[in-house]
């Protein structure tokens, strides 16, 4: 099946079809488009690693002669093109039901390179090889790019990559490439959600789940905290007030020794005479 | 001792290590007096509260910080903590000592007070007193958001000595359909 991956995804599925895929990819670009952006931008989309770069181009380099010039060395990296070129005429369609495809398969995740997407500004660099296959998506773009340097300088912070992935994936849980068009990402995001619906939504019931549980128990702390604080201090009020009580009895009781009692209504001479 | 409200509350998780509680902190938001837990609406802390520090020392020193856990949502706190207020250089009485920046011995407002305005979720608004080692020992933070109380009381060789917490949420209550839902998973 023609999947579009990066030279990064293909890192981790390490076959022939990765490359081959890859450099399908770049053929299909170029020939809609080969004064576009720079074939390492056209198919990078996640993870700008240079080393992976630049073998991609070396590859697309080698598929480029090789097409441009009509020859095609019998080779299965070549056979494979040619079999995705053609797939490639159709591009919109086609990718179209390659993102469905690729959203059906989630444990492969090749990457949607739709054009729209292709030519934005490339992604800020993910911090750990699994983000990639969840989203970039409109939502959460910009905040990606906020959250781009706190998240390279926590690179081995799995709690913050786990913020990331859960900020992430909390947008739309959908593949998408860097700060992509609107238009462009609102057609994308809601093919897959028509198709993926089955899949992920048991995924994002399952996160729902977590939060609102963390959020429950949060909540009973909180009322836990406050209850015993109002039952602290109602001990505290009544002390005091067992104590002010006492004082002012023993008070009382002193001053009453002490003074002599009070004299009864006593008639006394006032008449001046 | 489980039944701290400040343990109950995980502000000491959160915010600061366990301490022992030896100076009075009273902290009034228009005549209301703050409770650990209590709630208080944005419009209710829209000014800086009355705050009246105890401690037998006139001598001593204390610096209070305003800070806010759960920001900007406390099932996802990525900006834990964010600095509210942080006054400086207040001098501990036996009665009670008024923390208003206008009056100048009674303390350096250094981070000028913001009012909490949580987005979404219930914040808890945390107020910490730290004793200071001397005068004007301490220096301004670089950023309200992702302030680290420990890591400040340690910079500056502060001591918790005393601390309340509030809860605040939106004006209009916190649950129901927004339409960006920020929440969600």
């Amino acid at each position: 099946m023609w999947s579009l991956e990066q030279p990064d995804n293909g890192h981790k599925n390490k076959s022939g079809t990765n490359r081959n895929s890859n450099s399908g990819n770049n053929r299909v670009l170029s020939s809609s488009s080969s004064s576009r952006s720079s074939p390492s931008s056209n198919t990078s989309i996640l993870i700008p690693q240079t080393p992976r770069r630049r073998t991609m181009e070396e590859v697309w380099k080698d598929i480029t002669l090789s097409t441009f010039h009509q020859e095609r060395p019998i080779t299965p990296l070549d056979h494979h093109i040619y079999h995705h070129h053609h797939h490639a005429n159709s591009s919109p369609s086609f990718k179209g039901m390659i993102l469905q495809d690729f959203l059906t398969g989630p444990l492969n995740r090749p990457l949607p390179v739709s054009q729209t997407v292709v030519e934005q500004l490339p992604l800020p660099p993910h911090p750990s090889p699994a983000l990639p296959e969840t989203a970039l998506s409109l939502n959460s773009g910009l905040e990606f790019q906020y959250l781009g340097p706190d998240a390279t300088n926590s690179h081995s912070n799995s709690s913050s990559s786990g913020h990331n992935a859960s900020f992430i994936s909390s947008a739309f849980s959908s593949v998408a490439v860097g700060p992509p068009s609107p238009t462009g990402l609102f057609s994308l995001c809601s093919k897959k959600r028509l198709q993926e619906n089955p899949a992920i939504g048991v995924d994002r019931h399952h996160k729902r789940m977590i939060k609102n549980r963390e959020s429950a128990a949060r909540s009973r702390a909180r009322k836990q905290a406050y209850t015993n604080e109002l039952e602290l201090e109602i001990s505290n009020l009544k002390e005091e007030n067992a104590k002010l009580k006492k004082q002012y009895e023993e008070l009382r009781l002193a001053i009453g020794n002490s003074l002599p009692k009070r004299n009864p209504l006593r008639r006394s001479t006032t008449a001046p005479f | 001792m489980s039944r701290d409200p400040l343990i109950l509350g995980h502000v000491v998780g959160d915010v600061l290590d366990p301490f022992a509680r030896s100076v009075s902190l009273g902290v009034t938001y228009k005549n209301r007096l703050v409770i650990n837990g209590s709630e208080f609406k944005p419009s209710a802390v829209v000014d800086k509260p009355l705050v009246q520090v105890g401690g037998d020392d006139l001598r001593i020193f204390y610096t209070l910080v305003m800070v806010d856990p759960d920001a900007p949502n406390p099932s996802d706190p990525t900006l834990r903590e964010y600095l509210h207020w942080l006054v400086t250089d207040i001098p501990a009485t036996t009665n009670a000592s008024f923390v208003n920046c206008d009056v100048g011995d009674t303390g350096r407002e250094i981070v000028c007070y913001e009012c909490p305005r949580p987005a979404s979720g219930i914040h808890r608004v945390v107020l910490v007193l730290l004793r200071q080692i001397g005068r004007e020992t301490v220096f301004t933070p670089e950023m309200r958001h992702n302030f680290s109380t420990r890591r400040f009381a340690m910079e500056h060789y502060l001591v918790p000595v005393a601390a309340t917490y509030y809860n605040c949420q939106r004006e209009a209550g916190t649950g129901g359909r927004r339409f960006i839902r920020d929440d969600r998973c």
